[in-house]
């Protein structure tokens, strides 16, 4: 696997559950991803970041990211509201934000949809079914750096 | 009278005494003058013998006289006395006899004509006499007549008189008790309006003081005394008194007395009674007072008064008008009371109601909230130990015994099978809550749609034969699904080791319905095992993973669809589950 600048494709998982963290950085290094990425724990900390205030004011620590991974179900403030937060913003309408829920509930998906979202996936039912996302949004990135050189 | 004279002097003439007279007085002349004075000449005239007739008034008997009488003048003149030569006798003798006779003849003729005239005249007048008498008694008897008529007219014109008298007063009075009615009408159309408009304004009650008041055109004034609690509250009033009174408590007035004794009673002087307290808000103005009690669910609610500038003496009638006032409202304040306890149920069910419905609200919210909690946090932990018992697996291969592995296989299985468990639990939390949208579909489409979208369903896995045309259903097409997806599933799942599952599907249309057949080359079910079947967490088998849901889903979901399901098996052969379905027409 070739080693892909990470400032280049910088995600952002949006995400409360430690073992999903784990999994994901596991996944990561599975499909040959650097599992660098960045967390926020819920909603509120996550629009805070955003907005650059308190503590992620520090852009250099902080960078704004090129993908976001949102789950819905967050303590504060829920991925919903985020997804309407960032959309509402000019300068994040068109970043990339996957809902990524353990909910395969109908309305759900369409209301992630109808807020803005670039696609909506569901969480396996085991950890080491995250590969599945990795593997995703490393197609996504390199699909992307292919048409865009 | 003269003529009665006459009547009596004169002889009613008659042929023997005529005929008897003339003999005699001819005889009695002839015997004078022919035999006595023969042979002289007599100064007796024969006119006398002619008077008898104006006492005997015969004209027959006259002139036979005077013929008979000249005759015989004329016989002594000629033949006798010329015998006599002695006597010297003037020949006109004769003549002056006859001429006396006829004279004398004469008169008496006219005196008899006369006396007959004056006879006949006199019978007239006294015919004419007799009649007008006759007509004097009939009109005196007209008159009587008349005069009783007249009574009797007098007297009928009095009792005339006297009905007229006697209607003209039952005019009076029933015009007085048409008023009497009329105002009688008013309250009771007020209190019946009252009785309609039950929402609480105190209109009513004021209007039905006026009417009260009506009733009695010489009070001054009305009031309606209600007693709430303790207190005594004016609840309306009309006339000459001051609207405003706070409640008061029942002290020893008139209303006092009459609440306490439950009976209307009256003051005719209210100066002459200073036992009892002047009425509220009168100023001290009134002078006489009427109250009846409301009689309400057998207390007394309360008291109608009429009060009265004048001191009076209330009538009988006075009494009955306000005691039959007092019983009208009291119907109407019962009803208000009952309206009102009725009103006061009926809002607190409805406020229960809509607290029970605020409750299953809540109830129905947090059951959402926790389908949500189950399918967002407690799946976490079941990914997370199927996550680690895989890296574990993977990482220490080498040094895991093969119990180790086993382990770690099962825990695997258990995660596996929990998440099954949720996920088969919300679907059927989800197929009893959700509304079920009915629609006509094609089964066959659907059937075919999803054994392409699964490889289960697919050979090698599978074989599954759609026979015949299944008719279009009436159903929901998710729900539809579901049960499909189930009996699909169960029907692949429950096949003996080594066995490939054999599917056939065929419809049968039956009164209405279409019954879809799923017949299998599985294990089979035994007939006493098959009514537990479609019953919720039931799993026949440990030798098959499953969650004991599908089934009861499929029922549940069938159900409120309108339809039913059912199998039909037997051990070792196969079964023959069926989904009945309304058909589309």
């Amino acid at each position: 696997m070739s080693a892909v600048p990470s400032a280049a494709f910088n995600l952002l998982y949006i995400e409360d559950e430690p073992d999903d963290i784990f999994f994901l950085r596991e996944a990561f290094r599975r499909v040959g991803l650097p599992p660098d990425f960045r967390v926020v724990e819920d909603g509120q900390r996550a629009i805070s970041y955003f907005a650059g205030e308190g503590p992620f004011a520090n852009r250099i620590d902080h960078p704004l990211p090129s993908t976001v991974l949102l789950d819905l179900n967050l303590p504060q403030r829920s991925g919903f509201e985020v997804l309407t937060w960032l959309r509402s913003r000019p300068e994040f309408r068109d970043l990339v934000v996957i809902v990524f829920s353990s909910s395969g509930r109908p309305e759900d998906r369409a209301r992630a949809h109808e807020l803005g979202a670039t696609d909506y996936c569901l969480k396996p039912t085991s950890g080491l079914g995250f590969t599945a996302i990795a593997r995703h949004l490393k197609q996504l990135w390199f699909t992307s750096v292919d048409g865009n050189p | 009278m003269p003529i009665d004279a006459i009547h009596r002097f004169q002889w009613k003439p008659r042929p023997a005494v005529s005929i008897a007279l003339f003999v005699a007085l001819v005889g009695g002349m002839a015997w004078l003058r022919l035999y006595i004075y023969a042979d002289r000449a007599i100064p007796l005239a024969y006119g006398l013998a002619l008077l008898i007739c104006v006492w005997y008034p015969s004209r027959r008997l006259l002139w036979s006289l005077t013929l008979t009488l000249g005759v015989m003048a004329g016989f002594k003149a000629l033949v006798v006395l010329p015998r006599h030569a002695e006597t010297n006798f003037p020949g006109y003798a004769w003549e002056y006899h006859l001429f006396n006779l006829v004279c004398i003849a004469g008169t008496v003729h006219v005196i008899i004509n006369l006396l007959d005239h004056l006879r006949a005249k006199h019978a007239e007048l006294e015919r004419r006499n007799m009649e007008l008498l006759a007509h004097e008694e009939e009109i005196s008897r007209q008159n009587e007549e008349l005069q009783t008529q007249e009574e009797e007219l007098s007297q009928r014109n009095e009792a005339i008189q006297q009905q007229s008298e006697e209607l003209q007063q039952q005019t009076e009075e029933l015009q007085a008790a048409h008023a009497e009615g009329a105002r009688r009408q008013v309250l009771l159309e007020n209190l019946l309006q009252a009785k309609q408009q039950v929402d609480g304004t105190d209109v009513s009650p004021r209007t039905t003081c006026e009417s009260l008041l009506n009733l009695f055109p010489d009070a001054a004034a009305a009031t309606l005394i209600l007693r709430q609690g303790d207190k005594l509250v004016v609840q309306a009033t009309a006339g000459t008194v001051a609207p405003d009174c706070p409640p008061w408590p029942p002290d020893r007035s008139l209303t006092a007395v009459v609440l306490e004794h439950s009976r209307t009673a009256a003051v005719a002087d209210l100066n002459l009674r200073p036992d009892l307290a002047a009425p509220l808000g009168s100023n001290g103005r009134f002078r006489a007072a009427l109250a009846s009690p409301l009689r309400l669910a057998g207390g007394v609610a309360g008291v109608i008064e009429i009060y009265s500038e004048q001191p009076q003496q209330w009538t009988s009638e006075q009494f009955q008008i306000i005691e039959w006032a007092a019983a009208q409202c009291s119907l109407v304040l019962e009803s208000q009371r009952l309206h009102d306890e009725v009103v006061a149920a009926n809002s607190a069910l409805e406020t229960q109601v809509r607290q029970r419905t605020v409750e299953l609200q809540e109830m129905v919210n947090e059951l959402e909230h926790f389908s949500y909690t189950i399918t967002h946090d407690m799946r976490a932990p079941l990914r997370a130990m199927h996550g680690y018992a895989g890296l574990l697996e993977e990482e220490c291969k080498l040094i895991l015994s093969d119990s180790g592995h086993r382990y770690l296989q099962r825990i695997a299985n258990a995660a596996s099978r929990m998440d099954q468990l949720i996920t088969d639990a919300l679907s059927y939390s989800k197929a009893i809550r959700h509304e079920l949208v009915m629609e006509p579909v094609n089964p066959t489409t659907l059937l075919r749609s999803m054994m392409d979208s699964y490889p289960v369903f697919q050979m090698p896995s599978a074989r599954i034969e759609l026979a015949g045309e299944i008719p279009p259903v009436f159903a929901n097409e998710a729900g539809l699904t579901q049960c499909f997806s189930n009996l699909l599933a169960n029907a692949v799942k429950f096949v003996p080791p080594g066995r490939t599952p054999h599917v056939r599907i065929h419809a049968e249309l039956r009164d209405g319905f279409v019954r879809l057949w799923f017949e299998d080359n599985g294990i089979g079910i035994a007939p006493a095992m098959q009514p537990k079947l479609f019953k919720m967490f039931q799993r026949l088998s440990k030798d098959y993973e499953g969650t004991g849901i599908g089934l009861a889903l499929v029922r549940k979901v069938a159900e409120r669809m309108g339809g039913q399901v059912g199998v039909v098996s037997e051990i070792g052969r196969g079964s023959r589950f069926w989904l009945e379905l309304k058909a589309c027409q």
